[in-house]
């Protein structure tokens, strides 16, 4: 906070003319001075003149005289300062010069040991008056100094026992104002767009919070009684506060408002805290509530299964019957897909929220999913690149698989059948790369951005495959959900191939094993 | 169908899914009782001599994990087969440490689940069989005593570990062995989390015994478990009509 500080002149009158009233003021400040001065000089002149009657009367000599004075000044100086002591020790001059130097009764000195004795107790009273007030002023510039840190320690641990579940803001304003005794204060919280402020210059202080805020700097005002900062953390401008009171100097400004900077950066990250939490309550919650479902789904699911396919291999049915409980088994089966794609998908929902990273080898990744599909692939070749081998993605694993999954299954049912299918994944630009070719009819320009869409089936796929729409926005969840994204590529002469892209790959090459 | 195939435990909360198994079970020449919960499945055992229990994994009361390792500990014999409902790799090996010999995800096919059953009940009968015995499943002969290994006839080089992992896995063939079991019977008990061994060793296995290794019918991969070898029988799985 060490930029300009920039003096706010006339705050509270709007005046017309800065200069001109600011020649007032120091004029007024000025004559306010020596009339401070006034009561105390008048009674070290007083004292003066009483002694020196006294000491005329008792007949004593210039240096006891002078010794007494000297006493009375530093007196004075004790007890007001140094212009009255000055003061007080200049008439103190006048009166020995005047009583007891000759020529007597006449202010003219003839013998220069008199000037001597005369010029070292002036010289010798003005330097410890100033002494005396210096380490006076010292004296109590450090009791200030004290407790203004005392205010601060006070104020720094009631700003932790602030109600949280109440606006910060006019908690810290009211918590200034009662441990300052500030005048006015005014604090804008600019992350939240509020102002809060008390006191009877509220309006005032109002202002000059937010315009110390947008020009991001201190304003003093007039007298030093009026100031307003911005408020910070680390670089950015949070905030600002304007605050107007006697006793305010820009040492106590400084830290109230990096105080209430972290007051306010503390309520706010305890919102976020509790923020954060509520989602992970909720998507626990689904999480939960989906897995019962699917329990729910799975069950009657499996008693059908079962029933079907045990009729299909007790082989005691007629060639119709077969067909009808084939048509069973092969349904539930679709259902079955249907209420653990819907799962995986409310998953990947659920994961953007939380997304369980490790170190996923690209191969193993591939190899796991195709090991799954086996049976689906059965009699087709499935070729794996040499190029995925060395790769590795920061991902979660679960849904990694879901989406790859989905491509292995898409290239699957949409391709001709019978013909191969090829995997490969590539680091490019570093981004991990995993595509998934087959071969068969494209798709049509129309659909390829749509086909990534929750239920969009291309219309000519709805006659060909049974599908449920769904796996192909899951791969895009997914991959959306790591920060990467899908995309397909479809041709008439060399097929269709979609494309997996993660960003950050880390090409790592497996320490090879000897058996 | 005359013969009994063997006797089935089912243990599953769900009357609808006991009674489709129960049928479909007896008509494929199993004898079959159930019990609606794990607790009845530990009072029923004692009573007959079961050789395979059908344990759902997810039950009221003390549930499929811990009736598995409660059956585990009193029948160490005895094949038990999880039935899991959701398809994650956790529960899974959740079963597999309760000392299950396999799991099945539902909804089964219940020919699948009929060749799961019969290899279970191999094995619980192949523990009394002479270690050193030669294994033979489809074109692979591995001979224990002499270390060696033929496909179709043919001596196929092996180095001592791919070996002991090839030996391993046949001499539990159908059931799926997990990573870190598998890692600890062949290099030894300190090991557990090198995954990327045991992968590089079944793909070099792979490249020696598979046909084709990219499309393997002997050497299979459970995701994200371990690794199971084919069954002795391997069941001619035809597409369905």
């Amino acid at each position: 906070m060490d930029e300009k500080t920039e003096l706010v002149s006339g705050l509270a009158a709007g005046s017309n003319s800065p200069a001109k009233a600011n020649a007032w003021n120091r004029w007024r400040q000025a004559v306010r001075a020596c009339l401070g001065v006034l009561p105390g000089s008048l009674a070290g002149v007083a004292v003066v003149a009483v002694v020196t009657l006294c000491a005329f009367r008792l007949h004593l000599n210039l240096s006891t005289a002078s010794s007494l004075d000297f006493l009375i000044v530093v007196v004075v100086s004790a007890i007001w300062g140094f212009w009255e002591a000055t003061f007080t020790s200049l008439v103190a001059y006048g009166c020995l010069d005047y009583f007891f130097t000759l020529p007597l009764f006449s202010f003219a000195v003839s013998d220069p040991q008199d000037w001597v004795a005369l010029g070292t107790f002036e010289i010798a009273v003005l330097i410890v008056s100033r002494l005396s007030t210096r380490v006076q002023g010292q004296a109590r510039a450090e009791a200030r100094q004290r407790a203004q840190v005392e205010k601060l320690y006070q104020l720094s641990r009631r700003i932790l026992f602030l109600d949280r579940s109440q606006t910060i803001g006019p908690q810290i304003v009211s918590l200034v104002q009662d441990i300052f005794k500030t005048e006015s204060v005014a604090l804008f919280d600019a992350t939240a767009v509020r102002l809060d402020a008390t006191g009877p210059r509220a309006g005032d202080l109002e202002q000059l919070a937010r315009r110390a805020y947008f020009q991001d700097t201190v304003l003093e005002g007039p007298g030093g009684h009026t100031w307003a900062t911005v408020l910070r953390l680390g670089s950015s401008p949070e905030g600002a506060i304007a605050l107007s009171g006697p006793e305010l100097s820009r040492f106590a400004v400084e830290p109230i408002a990096s105080l209430a900077a972290i007051a306010l950066e503390r309520a706010r990250s305890f919102e976020k805290e509790g923020r954060a939490e509520a989602a992970r309550q909720t998507e626990q919650l689904r999480t939960t509530v989906l897995d019962a479902l699917a329990h729910a789904f799975k069950t009657p699911l499996t008693a059908i299964r079962t029933a079907s396919s045990g009729l299909l291999e007790a082989g005691r049915l007629t060639t119709d019957d077969t067909e009808l409980a084939a048509l069973i088994d092969d349904q539930a089966e679709h259902m079955n897909r249907l209420a653990t794609e819907l799962l995986q998908m409310a998953k990947i929902d659920a994961a953007e929220v939380r997304l369980r990273r490790e170190r996923v080898p690209v191969l193993t990744l591939i190899e796991d999913v195709v090991a799954r599909h086996r049976e689906q692939l059965r009699g087709r070749s499935v070729r794996v690149a040499d190029g995925a081998a060395p790769l590795e993605v920061q991902g979660d694993r679960e849904i990694l698989t879901a989406a790859l999954e989905q491509f292995i299954d898409n290239a699957a049912r949409y391709s001709t059948p019978g013909s191969p299918i090829s995997v490969a994944a590539e680091e490019n630009l570093g981004e991990v790369i995993i595509a998934v070719h087959n071969e068969g009819p494209p798709i049509r320009p129309a659909d390829r951005e749509r086909i990534f869409e929750r239920f969009y089936r291309a219309e000519e796929s709805r006659h060909r495959a049974s599908g449920t729409g769904l796996g192909l926005s899951i791969a895009k969840k997914a991959a959306e959900a790591h920060g990467g994204r899908t995309w397909v590529v479809s041709e008439e002469r060399t097929g269709t191939t979609f494309f997996f892209a993660l960003p950050g790959g880390l090409g790592r090459r497996y320490e090879s094993v000897a058996g | 169908m005359s013969q009994s195939q063997g006797r089935v435990l089912i243990v599953d909360d769900e009357v609808a899914i006991r009674r489709a198994l129960r049928n479909t079970l007896q008509g494929m020449g199993f004898l079959v009782e159930e019990a609606p919960s794990g607790e009845a499945a530990l009072r029923l055992l004692p009573e007959a001599p079961y050789d395979v229990v059908l344990l759902d994994i997810n039950m009221p009361g003390m549930g499929g994990v811990r009736a598995c390792q409660e059956i585990r500990r009193t029948w160490p014999q005895l094949g038990i087969l999880m039935l899991t409902v959701r398809d994650s790799e956790q529960d899974k090996v959740a079963a597999l440490d309760a000392g299950a010999d396999d799991y099945i995800t539902k909804p089964f096919n219940v020919r699948e689940l009929a060749a799961r059953i019969r290899a279970a009940v191999r094995r619980s009968s192949a523990s009394r069989v002479d270690p050193d015995a030669e294994i033979r499943i489809g074109a692979i002969e591995l001979d224990p005593a002499r270390r060696l290994v033929r496909k179709g006839g043919e001596l196929v080089h092996l180095t001592p570990k791919e070996f002991d992992l090839l030996h391993y896995l046949m001499a539990h063939a159908g059931l799926p062995i997990m990573h870190v079991r598998l890692l600890r019977a062949v290099w030894g008990p300190e090991y557990g989390g090198e995954l990327e061994y045991l992968r590089t060793f079944v793909r070099q296995l792979r490249k020696k015994l598979e046909t084709d290794p990219a499309e393997p019918a002997y050497l299979l991969t459970d995701s994200h478990v371990g690794y199971r070898f084919a069954d002795a029988k391997p069941e001619p799985v035809e597409e369905k009509a």
